[in-house]
């Protein structure tokens, strides 16, 4: 059954996965990136982009690695393409 | 490989939570400040900015909780609150956690003992490669005379064999037989068994040294080989590494010893293996089991429809009928297990109803604490716990209670099943190397505690969570229970019921273990010791020696002192054998199917044994070859032979064609014996002298008895000398006839000690449970008995009230115990000695004993609610 949300989810997934797989990106150079794709494609907070994230890293179709900077305190999480099939 | 690595992340995360959370906080973090900077980039104010941010990012808190439920754990991190909550609570209650756990321990314990025992003996699969293609083939007459086992006649094997399309190989084998090994030791009895040449290679199993038998290595003349288990070869033979090759004597005949099994292997309970081979003998036909390996493409069906129609093309022999015969294709299993498997249930279903109890008693506790929390669940829901939640909450405790339980349980049963072996008849439990603790009884143990907390904590957890959204709040937690009463209620009758049903079902076994510890065997037991020997045949070879050493034998113990009276027979009542055969009357008949034991007795048996002398003599030494034959006959012949006559001078014949010097003449009557069993019926018997019988095989087994005047240890002792001194080479066994009564009654008494015991757990769970039960009623009533004695009741009249509805509650339990009882001790039936199932006593008694204990445990409460002060009373709360 899709719901228009499921709609969402998918359209934002694509984008995500298109997004890291030319090189690996963190979350705001993610949001950036999505955001200058041309079109009204997506009217979501930036916020649902981690969820969004965090999920496909569950279905391991992206990788993510703790990037520090140097302090050991702040960093960020680099996405990467998870090299899969994309298929479940 | 996509599905690896998300099992991987998973677990990863699930490890690295705290972290993984602390790294999404400085991601977002990082993110709102780079939305900041460049909004003041773009111009806005810091403040502006921020709030710009903030709207297009979202909701921080929201979004964070959202990818971490992305992350897949939080189910397990509630649980985890859950559990932690749980611990809490029952910390706080910790009599409530040690009566529950306790009871819990007690119903779990039992079903997992008794569970460990059933797996070993029924469930857990014969040590044997692909046992489960293994059956036993036979074909035996319907209601014969003897216990029925499984068993193929030699002739019957053979033609089958011949034809047989279903089964890889059949092999046929004996059991139950013994053999003197001598030259190892002292003189000793081992169980061996004769089997045909394809038997290990059948079972899949070859020996740990050496080899198996070989075709035609059971052949006369060829067959002096022997295989011995790996305990014969280790106790007896010190391990010896050189062992193959060696002779070894077995009931004095010399066999080359080529191969010992593995460890283990003790099928059917042997300790060594003899080469058999099956030949016809026109006088003797023998029964033995006989097993087959079914090839991979027939089901047993058709390996049933395969015997059955073999069944039908048989040639009948004289006295036979083909609806008498029986085929079955069995597993090979029920070989050992087939007869003790109904006791097995029976215990099985019988500790179920201990659990049930034991649930329906926590249960109680539980309602009861419900009852208390009512207001902090209530608040819990306004706060916004769904239902679902609390109801989560509560299995939760439920859940933890039992696997505290389960846990004890768990101990309870090893010390239970270490007890076993003390419990159980000698030898009358099979597969006993099978039970032990093992992964199947962990997780029937685990999955029963899950069982359990749902069974316990169910109905108690929906009737507490059903109203307190509702109403609680505004009674202030002095809410009137009359839902928990209904349960209340429901599960007192229940336990009681229960508890009735298992009490009578103990009830029963006891009337009947007493019933049979009182039958009259037709002998007096006591003061008597008995000594077995069986002659082989090497040493002596006819029946000249053997009586020859029977009568060396009879003399010296005669001589002993402390003897009163001395004698033999080759077959003892309550002993392991026994011969029937048929006879013929002078100018008489003998009615179709009467058969009768031909025991061989000596001058001075039936005085020894205390069988009494009904009329006539009793043998003496002149009854010899030399003599004119005689018998003495058992009651029941006389009465069946010659109603009304007497039998005294009349002449039967053992032979079936008679010639003039085969008669006998009858020369004394005595009491009939109970030859096979407490239980069974007593056997017609003809007795002959052992002097004069002439052939060997009946001769060579013979049990000395010796009535003692006094210590029995020391003519046991005196015993022992005189079979040294007659013969060294014979092994010596000396026992008691008490103790053979104690075999005969040891089934019985292992069942009536195990059921009496469930039993008893049963009762007293149930009195702990009413009494709870009663006690927390009373409590919660103790204001209004203060109201009550304040206006002027009478004591009478309280009592009354208290114990009116304790009174319905037990009456209607027992009612319906009654009935389950009336309709589940059926199953008793082939238990129970000269008791009917629906034996009206023991119903009757048991329920008065229920009912005065279920009485007298809701007396108490009510009699401490009496001498409460109405004024403490009216001040409560």
């Amino acid at each position: 059954m899709a719901k228009p949300n499921d709609l969402v989810q998918g359209t934002l997934d694509l984008l995500i996965l298109k997004t890291v797989s030319l090189e690996p990106k963190h979350g705001w150079a993610i949001a950036k990136r999505i955001q200058q794709i041309p079109g009204e494609l997506l009217q979501v907070q930036q916020g649902s982009l981690y969820p969004a994230l965090h999920r496909l890293e569950q279905k391991a179709w992206i990788k993510a690695r703790w990037q520090g900077n140097g302090d050991g305190k702040k960093g960020q999480i680099l996405f990467a393409d998870g090299g899969g099939t994309g298929t479940d | 490989m996509v599905w690896a690595r998300r099992v991987w992340m998973q677990l990863h995360t699930l490890f690295r939570r705290n972290r993984n959370a602390q790294q999404l906080d400085d991601e977002i973090q990082f993110h709102l400040e780079q939305q900041i900077a460049e909004n003041i980039a773009s111009g806005m104010s810091r403040a502006e900015a921020r709030y710009a941010a903030m709207r297009t990012f979202g909701n921080p808190t929201f979004l964070k909780e959202a990818t971490r439920d992305t992350w897949g754990w939080t189910r397990l991190e509630e649980i985890t609150r859950d559990v932690k909550y749980a611990c809490r609570a029952l910390s706080r209650a910790p009599g409530f956690t040690a009566v529950a756990v306790l009871t819990l321990a007690l119903g779990i314990g039992a079903n997992s003992a008794v569970f460990t025992v059933v797996n070993g003996v029924l469930l857990r699969s014969m040590p044997f490669p692909e046992s489960d293609r293994l059956f036993l083939v036979s074909l035996t007459p319907r209601g014969g005379p003897f216990e029925w086992q499984p068993g193929v006649s030699d002739g019957d094997y053979l033609a089958f064999r011949d034809q047989d399309r279903a089964f890889e190989e059949i092999a046929s084998f004996s059991r139950g037989t013994t053999a003197t090994l001598t030259g190892a030791g002292d003189a000793v009895q081992i169980p061996v068994a004769y089997v045909t040449t394809e038997f290990f290679s059948l079972l899949r199993t070859s020996p740990e040294i050496g080899r198996g038998f070989l075709v035609g290595e059971g052949e006369p003349g060829n067959d002096s080989v022997a295989v011995l288990s790996d305990e014969l070869w280790k106790v007896r033979f010190g391990s010896d590494s050189k062992i193959l090759g060696k002779r070894i004597r077995l009931d004095d005949v010399s066999r080359t010893v080529i191969g010992v099994m593995p460890p283990g292997f003790v099928f059917p309970d042997a300790k060594a293996w003899l080469p058999l081979s099956i030949r016809i003998d026109e006088h003797n036909s023998f029964t033995r089991p006989v097993v087959g390996r079914l090839k991979t493409d027939i089901s047993a069906q058709q390996a049933l429809a395969e015997l059955e129609t073999f069944a039908e093309q048989r040639p009948l022999g004289p006295d036979e009928n083909r609806r008498d015969r029986m085929a079955q294709i069995i597993p090979l299993k029920d070989l050992l297990v087939a007869n003790i498997r109904p006791s097995l249930l029976v215990f099985a279903g019988a500790v179920v109803f201990v659990l049930l109890i034991a649930c329906a008693n926590v249960a109680n506790l539980f309602l009861a604490r419900a009852a208390s929390r009512e207001q902090e669940l209530a608040v819990r829901s306004t706060l916004g716990a769904s239902r679902w939640r609390l109801l989560r909450q509560l299995l939760a405790e439920s859940t933890l209670l039992s696997l505290g339980g389960g846990g004890a349980g768990i101990l309870l049963a090893f010390w239970g099943v270490q007890s076993l072996p003390t419990l159980a008849p000698a030898g009358k439990l099979p597969r006993m190397e099978m039970i032990r603790i093992d992964g199947w009884v962990l997780a029937f143990t685990l999955s029963l505690s899950f069982i359990t907390a749902v069974l316990f904590g169910l109905a108690p957890a929906l009737q507490a969570t059903r109203r307190c959204a509702r109403e609680s709040l505004s009674k202030g937690g002095r809410s009137l229970i009359t839902g928990h009463e209904r349960i209340r209620g429901a599960l007192t009758i229940s336990e009681i019921a229960l508890a009735l049903i298992l009490l009578t079902g103990a009830g029963l076994m006891l009337n009947s273990f007493l019933h049979l510890r009182n039958v009259n065997p037709g002998f007096s037991p006591h003061s008597i010791m008995i000594m077995t020997v069986d002659l082989p045949d090497s040493t002596y070879g006819n029946a000249n020696q053997i009586q020859a050493f029977h009568t060396q034998t009879l003399e010296e113990l005669s001589r002993l002192p402390g003897v009163l009276a001395s004698g033999a027979v080759d077959w003892i009542p309550l002993g392991e054998n026994l011969a029937m055969g048929t006879f013929q009357v002078e100018g008489g008949h003998r009615p179709r199917g009467f058969m009768v034991d031909k025991p061989c007795a000596s001058p001075g048996y039936f005085r020894a044994m205390g069988i009494r002398l009904v009329a006539g003599r009793e043998f003496n030494e002149h009854d010899n070859a030399a003599a004119p034959g005689v018998v003495i006959v058992s009651q029941s012949v006389a009465q069946t032979i010659w109603p009304g006559e007497n039998p005294m001078g009349k002449r039967i014949s053992m032979e079936d064609d008679p010639k003039p010097g085969d008669w006998l003449i009858v020369i004394g009557v005595v009491e009939d014996v109970r030859q096979k069993g407490l239980g069974k019926q007593s056997d017609p018997a003809i007795y002959q002298s052992y002097l004069q019988v002439s052939s060997p095989g009946f001769l060579r087994h013979m049990t000395f008895v010796v009535r003692t005047a006094s210590h029995t240890e020391s003519v046991a002792g005196g015993m022992r000398a005189v079979l040294r001194n007659v013969d060294k080479n014979q092994p010596i066994s000396v026992a008691s006839m008490d103790s053979l009564v104690a075999i005969a009654t040891a089934d019985s008494r292992f069942q009536t000690r195990l059921l009496g015991t469930f039993a008893l757990m049963a009762l007293a769970l149930t009195i702990v449970g009413i009494y709870g039960v009663l006690g927390y009623s009373v409590a919660q009533r103790t204001q209004e008995i203060g109201v009550r004695m304040a206006l002027g009741a009478q004591k009478a009249d309280l009592l009354h009230m208290l114990m009116k509805k304790a009174l319905v509650l037990i009456s209607l339990g027992i009612v319906i115990g009654g009935a389950g009882a009336l309709t589940l001790t059926r199953v008793l039936a082939k238990f129970l000695f000269e008791v009917k199932p629906s034996d009206l006593p023991t119903f009757a008694a048991v329920a008065l004993v229920l009912s005065f204990s279920a009485l007298t445990a809701c007396y108490l409460p009510v009699r401490r609610a009496m001498r409460v002060d109405p004024m403490v009373a009216l001040r409560y709360e």
